[in-house]
């Protein structure tokens, strides 16, 4: 074996500039997929953090919500929701898996702003949340990632009234001003029409919500809005909602539809004077990886106490998540096999020319006795050295590139950002990407070498020392 | 060898290399096969050191059948049994003239302190201990010859073979590796078989074959008149 080894050691060094290119090309192929992999895990990352901040690792549903319930929340409400978050928080394996265990209740309705000369309403979904629950998850970063997300506005438990509205809804509603959103302006004024009451005379008397002018004077300088959605039991309802800013949210359609709420100011214009509900009991998880055993404990934990709830993990209420990290690893298969294809053909071609040089020393060697497999084998290691060599130095290159590219002050705006954060490239500690991608090439470089290695094997020795 | 037949195929054309060759060598001789450029002398060496194999007939050596060995049977017997000189001396120019020595014992599984005790006896036989860790193209056309020599007998073989050992060094040198030869031949106690045209090499044959188009035209005890 040692002999074996230093034959191909010096024969790799025999023709140093073919053999350099050789492992630069593989090098090449190394760096590519590493760099290409450490960006995607830092896409990968950032992407995850978004969404377990948002919407946890797991959320629970009553049965049939998560394909249904959207369009009726009433119906598909947990009603006893604080016996189950008790019993999640207090179980003995999720316990000190948890970071968050908090209520939710999404909705959908119609926003209104009629204050002053402004007339404006939109179709809107909300979320109604626990403030400090959600400030909490907020603030979960296992991996460390930088967001490029604006910290949302502070709520306050003790204020049901206030909330947010997505960026693009604000500038919908005529709030651009008052909520001084960057690069928004007010709305031309409107051609004369009859006067407009606030809201609309046949709702007028829903408005349970009242804050009175206490409530106006409380929240001094917040615009109001008007939310308008069915009760439960099918009946209009209103409450009023002070907007303490606008948030961006990453995405269009989420930027033009999406306000943020108080729970109990949700349950009131959802459940009126009926029992609260909530449509999700969201769970944050303190590490990712535990994701799957709290799943598992939770569906045990809904079927020995008979609840009819089932949990959906984050890729499940993030689809565009799961999207992204599909296009990304496809991306990513597609560069693989295309290195894969570089690194065998140059392999191939270095070994072959290799073959045709030495022809006469693989007649002298198998003379001397070296069996056709001998002959195999001493081509193969020289390729699995030549690729294991430039595979090395590709990994060592791709960190020195990572390094640089993380200090070089790049930044890009990911997929559902708002804003640009640095430009990163995740490769230190990312031990499987690095082992795979050098186990990878490695391999396909010792395959590439078996090609004339086999046609070395077969020559006659005869003509193998004929050879000129 | 009996009745060997040796016919290689050029392109459409069978072109006849032997055409019945019967002969017998005599073991611990030095025996030479002389002839004409393409008289079938390299062939006949090919088919006696098991590197090729007879189109018919057959060729036996240390009792051995050569056609009953399947490939890598012919390899373990060839590494056991057979040593080779060729004519452009076929050093592996990556390993030194130590190395070049060693490999062969390595062949045949030999275990590392008698390995270095017969490669080191090997050099200093040839006169190369001063020379042992040069590459190849370090050494002289007459010292790569030595290297080759101690190669082909380092591991004992039963019979030397030898392709025109003489042809690509000059006469003062080439005189030096045929007495080289001769000594260790009568040291060893192993049967040599060259193929030449030198007159030097042919001096110091014990018995010498003449092929002439494939046939044996005769056979004579010493070296040819």
């Amino acid at each position: 074996m040692t002999m074996l080894l230093k034959i191909a050691w010096r024969n790799i060094l025999r023709n140093r500039r073919r053999s350099a290119v050789t492992a630069l090309a593989v090098a090449a192929g190394a760096q590519a997929l590493l760099l290409f992999g450490g960006f995607q895990a830092n896409i990968f990352t950032g992407l995850e953090t978004g969404a377990v901040q948002r919407s946890g690792h797991l959320a629970a549903f009553r049965e049939g919500y998560f394909l249904y319930g959207a369009g009726n929340p009433s119906v598909y409400g947990i009603d006893d929701y604080r016996e189950v978050i008790e019993r999640i928080a207090h179980d003995e394996v999720l316990a000190p898996l948890l970071n968050v265990v908090t209520p939710t209740l999404a909705l959908v309705g119609i926003a209104g702003n009629y204050a002053g000369a402004t007339s404006a309403a939109k179709t809107f979904l909300g979320t109604g949340f626990i403030p400090s629950d959600r400030v909490r998850m907020r603030q979960w970063n296992e991996h460390g990632v930088v967001l490029a997300t604006a910290g949302e506005p502070p709520l306050k438990d003790g204020d049901p009234a206030i909330g947010f509205v997505g960026l693009g809804l604000g500038r919908i509603l005529g709030l651009c001003g008052q909520l001084k959103i960057a690069d928004c302006r007010q709305p031309p004024a409107l051609p004369e029409r009859p006067a407009v009451n606030a809201p609309a005379e046949d709702v007028a008397g829903l408005q349970e919500a009242s804050f009175g002018s206490d409530g106006e004077r409380a929240h001094d300088g917040m615009p109001r809005l008007d939310l308008l959605a069915a009760t439960a039991a099918g009946a209009p309802n209103v409450v009023s909602l002070f907007v303490a800013a606008a948030h961006p949210q990453g995405v269009k359609e989420l930027d033009e539809n999406v306000i943020g709420m108080h729970l109990s100011l949700a349950q009131q214009l959802v459940y009126g004077r009926g029992k609260p509900a909530v449509t999700g009991i969201t769970v944050q998880l303190h590490r990712t990886r535990d994701l799957e055993k709290a799943r598992a404990r939770l569906a045990s934990l809904f079927r020995q106490q008979g609840w009819k709830l089932e949990v959906r993990d984050f890729g499940e209420l993030n689809p565009f998540y799961v999207q992204v990290k599909q296009m990304f690893g496809s991306m990513f298969l597609f560069i693989a096999v295309i290195m894969g294809v570089i690194v065998l053909f140059t392999i191939v071609n270095t070994m072959t020319m290799a073959v045709l040089e030495r022809t006469i020393e693989i007649g002298t060697t198998r003379a001397l006795g070296v069996q056709r497999a001998g002959i195999r084998r001493q081509f193969v290691v020289e390729g699995a050295l030549l690729g294991a060599l430039g595979a090395s130095a590709g990994v060592v290159v791709a960190a020195l590139a990572a390094f640089a590219l993380n200090h070089a002050g790049l930044s890009w705006t990911p997929p559902a950002n708002s804003q640009p954060v640095p430009f990163r490239v995740d490769l230190w500690g990312r031990t499987a990407l690095i082992a795979a991608t050098w186990t990878a090439l490695t391999l396909i470089a010792t395959l590439a070498a078996r090609v004339p290695a086999n046609r070395a094997a077969k020559l006659q020795i005869v003509d193998a020392l004929r050879h000129v | 060898m009996r009745g060997v037949v040796k016919t290689y195929r050029a392109g459409a054309v069978d072109v006849p290399a032997l055409k019945g060759i019967t002969l017998d060598i005599e073991p611990a001789s030095f025996t030479v096969v002389i002839g004409p450029s393409g008289s079938g002398k390299t062939t006949l060496l090919n088919l006696v050191g098991a590197i090729d194999v007879p189109s018919a007939g057959t060729v036996e050596l240390c009792g051995q059948d050569l056609g009953s060995l399947a490939d890598d049977a012919l390899s373990a017997f060839r590494a056991r049994h057979v040593g080779f000189v060729f004519q452009g001396f076929s050093l592996l120019p990556v390993l030194s003239a130590y190395e070049n020595v060693e490999y062969p014992l390595l062949l045949v599984g030999m275990g590392a302190a008698e390995r270095r005790e017969r490669t080191l006896a090997m050099l200093e036989a040839v006169g190369l201990s001063d020379q042992r860790d040069r590459r190849p193209n370090e050494l002289s056309g007459g010292q790569k010859q030595r290297v080759a020599v101690a190669r082909a007998l380092v591991k004992e073989p039963d019979v030397v073979l030898a392709d025109e050992p003489t042809a690509n060094l000059d006469t003062q040198t080439g005189a030096a590796i045929i007495e080289l030869m001769h000594d260790v031949q009568a040291k060893f106690n192993t049967t040599f078989v060259f193929s030449t045209h030198d007159p030097q090499l042919m001096s110091h044959s014990d018995r010498t074959f003449s092929v002439r188009d494939g046939r044996l035209l005769s056979q004579t005890a010493g070296a040819p008149s």
